[in-house]
């Protein structure tokens, strides 16, 4: 069993979008508090999308002693502050929707397994809906996904901390993406992608 | 000057860092949000995406703000724990300009309020976030949907003006997927604080992997 926290800034949508399972169980932790939640309990740090920055930026040392032991991070949204250890989300509107691709870069845990890129491309027929921006990657990342222009769009980084990072270029993941998509294969797709990072990614100390 | 009620959401913050805005608006977050924050606004936009319960704790401030005869503008969802009115949720369609572009989400508009004068039909409405199924008795109704259901109304009843809609001008301009929201916003802004934003949308990198510069 993963015991995962979720950041929770009251945003509509956001309880429904990660539902306890028989393998995973979420506590939501609310950012109205100036100091850090306790984050010991937890295997999993979920920061979904249209997270409170603030909060993670004022929270940065406690999600730092997290990774340092050996735990795992996902990021789905713009990481405007600079809190997350080595890579750096960056917005940007120089680039058309119309115009977005992307490409699988590397996958050696084989998190696309049963997953269609195609999906996360197209939503109702519209290109880039899914991410906003990019992330300048630390060198020590490995790229999962590129966008048209050769830019990070996921990144997993397993060598920053002891701990592991996944960071999406705000590209919501879940098992419910509330108001950003309601087109089946881009639902299937968000959803399926998240339970391969939940299984496959996970280390869970045997105690 | 507009306070940006401000939930730590990055489309809120690139929205207010663009820089045809930044001198209108300003970041208030929300869980330091004080009587003093509002000193010398104009006007308070509460954006999609906000915290409705840090808002419910601190709705004194926002009536107070009224009370004194200023704007506040309601986007997105909300609770009646803070206002009196009930917003339901609704599926969002954010692709009927594709598949359906003679059905829009809003049919029914009040061109003769400010913020919707000289506005086209496609500028006036790009997407909706739910729907109020109960406004106040003093509320005027300044859009509605196919089905006559409320997607955003205005009052005086508080002593400035309340006005409050579930389309979500603020985070989606911010997030920069929607080309045209420039005429929207402009004409919003301009009626909240009496100034036309110009120039373009142009996001900074010198804003993005920051400090959070209020700390």
């Amino acid at each position: 069993m993963i015991k995962a926290a979720v950041i929770d800034n009251g945003i509509v949508g956001l309880r429904e979008s990660y539902l306890d399972q028989p393998h995973v169980q979420y506590d939501f932790l609310p950012t109205h508090q100036a100091t850090a939640p306790d984050f010991s309990p937890y295997d999993l740090l979920v920061v979904p999308n249209g997270t409170d920055q603030v909060a993670m930026y004022r929270w940065r040392e406690a999600v730092q002693g997290f990774l340092n032991q050996g735990k795992t991070l996902f990021c789905f949204d713009g990481w405007f502050t600079n809190w997350l250890p080595g890579s750096q989300w960056m917005a940007d509107n120089s680039k058309k929707t119309i115009d977005i691709r992307y490409t699988l870069k590397s996958d050696h845990y084989g998190l696309f397994e049963g997953v269609d890129l195609d999906h996360f491309i197209f939503s109702n027929g519209i290109s880039g809906w899914w991410a906003c921006g990019y992330i300048q990657p630390t060198p020590n990342a490995e790229v999962v996904v590129a966008d048209t222009w050769g830019r990070c769009i996921m990144l997993l980084d397993e060598q920053t901390t002891p701990g592991t990072i996944f960071a999406t270029a705000s590209g919501p993941l879940g098992d419910y993406a509330y108001g950003t998509t309601d087109d089946a294969g881009s639902m299937e797709g968000l959803t399926r992608l998240y339970h391969n990072l939940l299984t496959k990614l996970i280390k869970i100390p045997v105690s | 000057m507009i306070g940006l009620l401000f939930n730590g959401v990055w489309s809120q913050y690139a929205f207010a860092k663009a820089g045809k805005y930044q001198h209108l608006y300003r970041l208030l977050y929300i869980h330091d949000l004080t009587e003093a924050s509002l000193q010398g606004l104009k006007a308070i936009a509460v954006p999609f995406q906000s915290n409705q319960a840090a808002i419910r704790e601190r709705k004194g401030l926002i009536y107070n703000f009224l009370k004194q005869g200023g704007k506040v503008f309601v986007a997105g969802d909300s609770t009646a724990d803070w206002l009196d009115a009930q917003w339901e949720d609704r599926p969002v369609n954010n692709y009927w300009w594709v598949k359906d572009p003679n059905n829009p989400p809003v049919s029914q508009t009040d061109y003769s309020h400010p913020i919707y004068e000289g506005l086209s039909a496609r500028h006036a409405c790009w997407h909706t976030h739910g729907v109020y199924t109960r406004i106040p008795e003093h509320a005027r109704i300044v859009q509605t949907n196919g089905k006559g259901e409320v997607i955003s109304w205005e009052t005086n009843h508080y002593g400035g003006t309340l006005f409050v809609t579930t389309l979500d001008p603020i985070v989606e301009h911010g997030i920069q997927q929607i080309t045209h929201l420039d005429h929207y916003v402009d004409k919003l802004t301009e009626w909240l604080c009496g100034v036309k934003p110009e120039g373009q949308f142009e996001m900074q990198a010198a804003d993005y992997g920051v400090a959070w510069e209020n700390d």
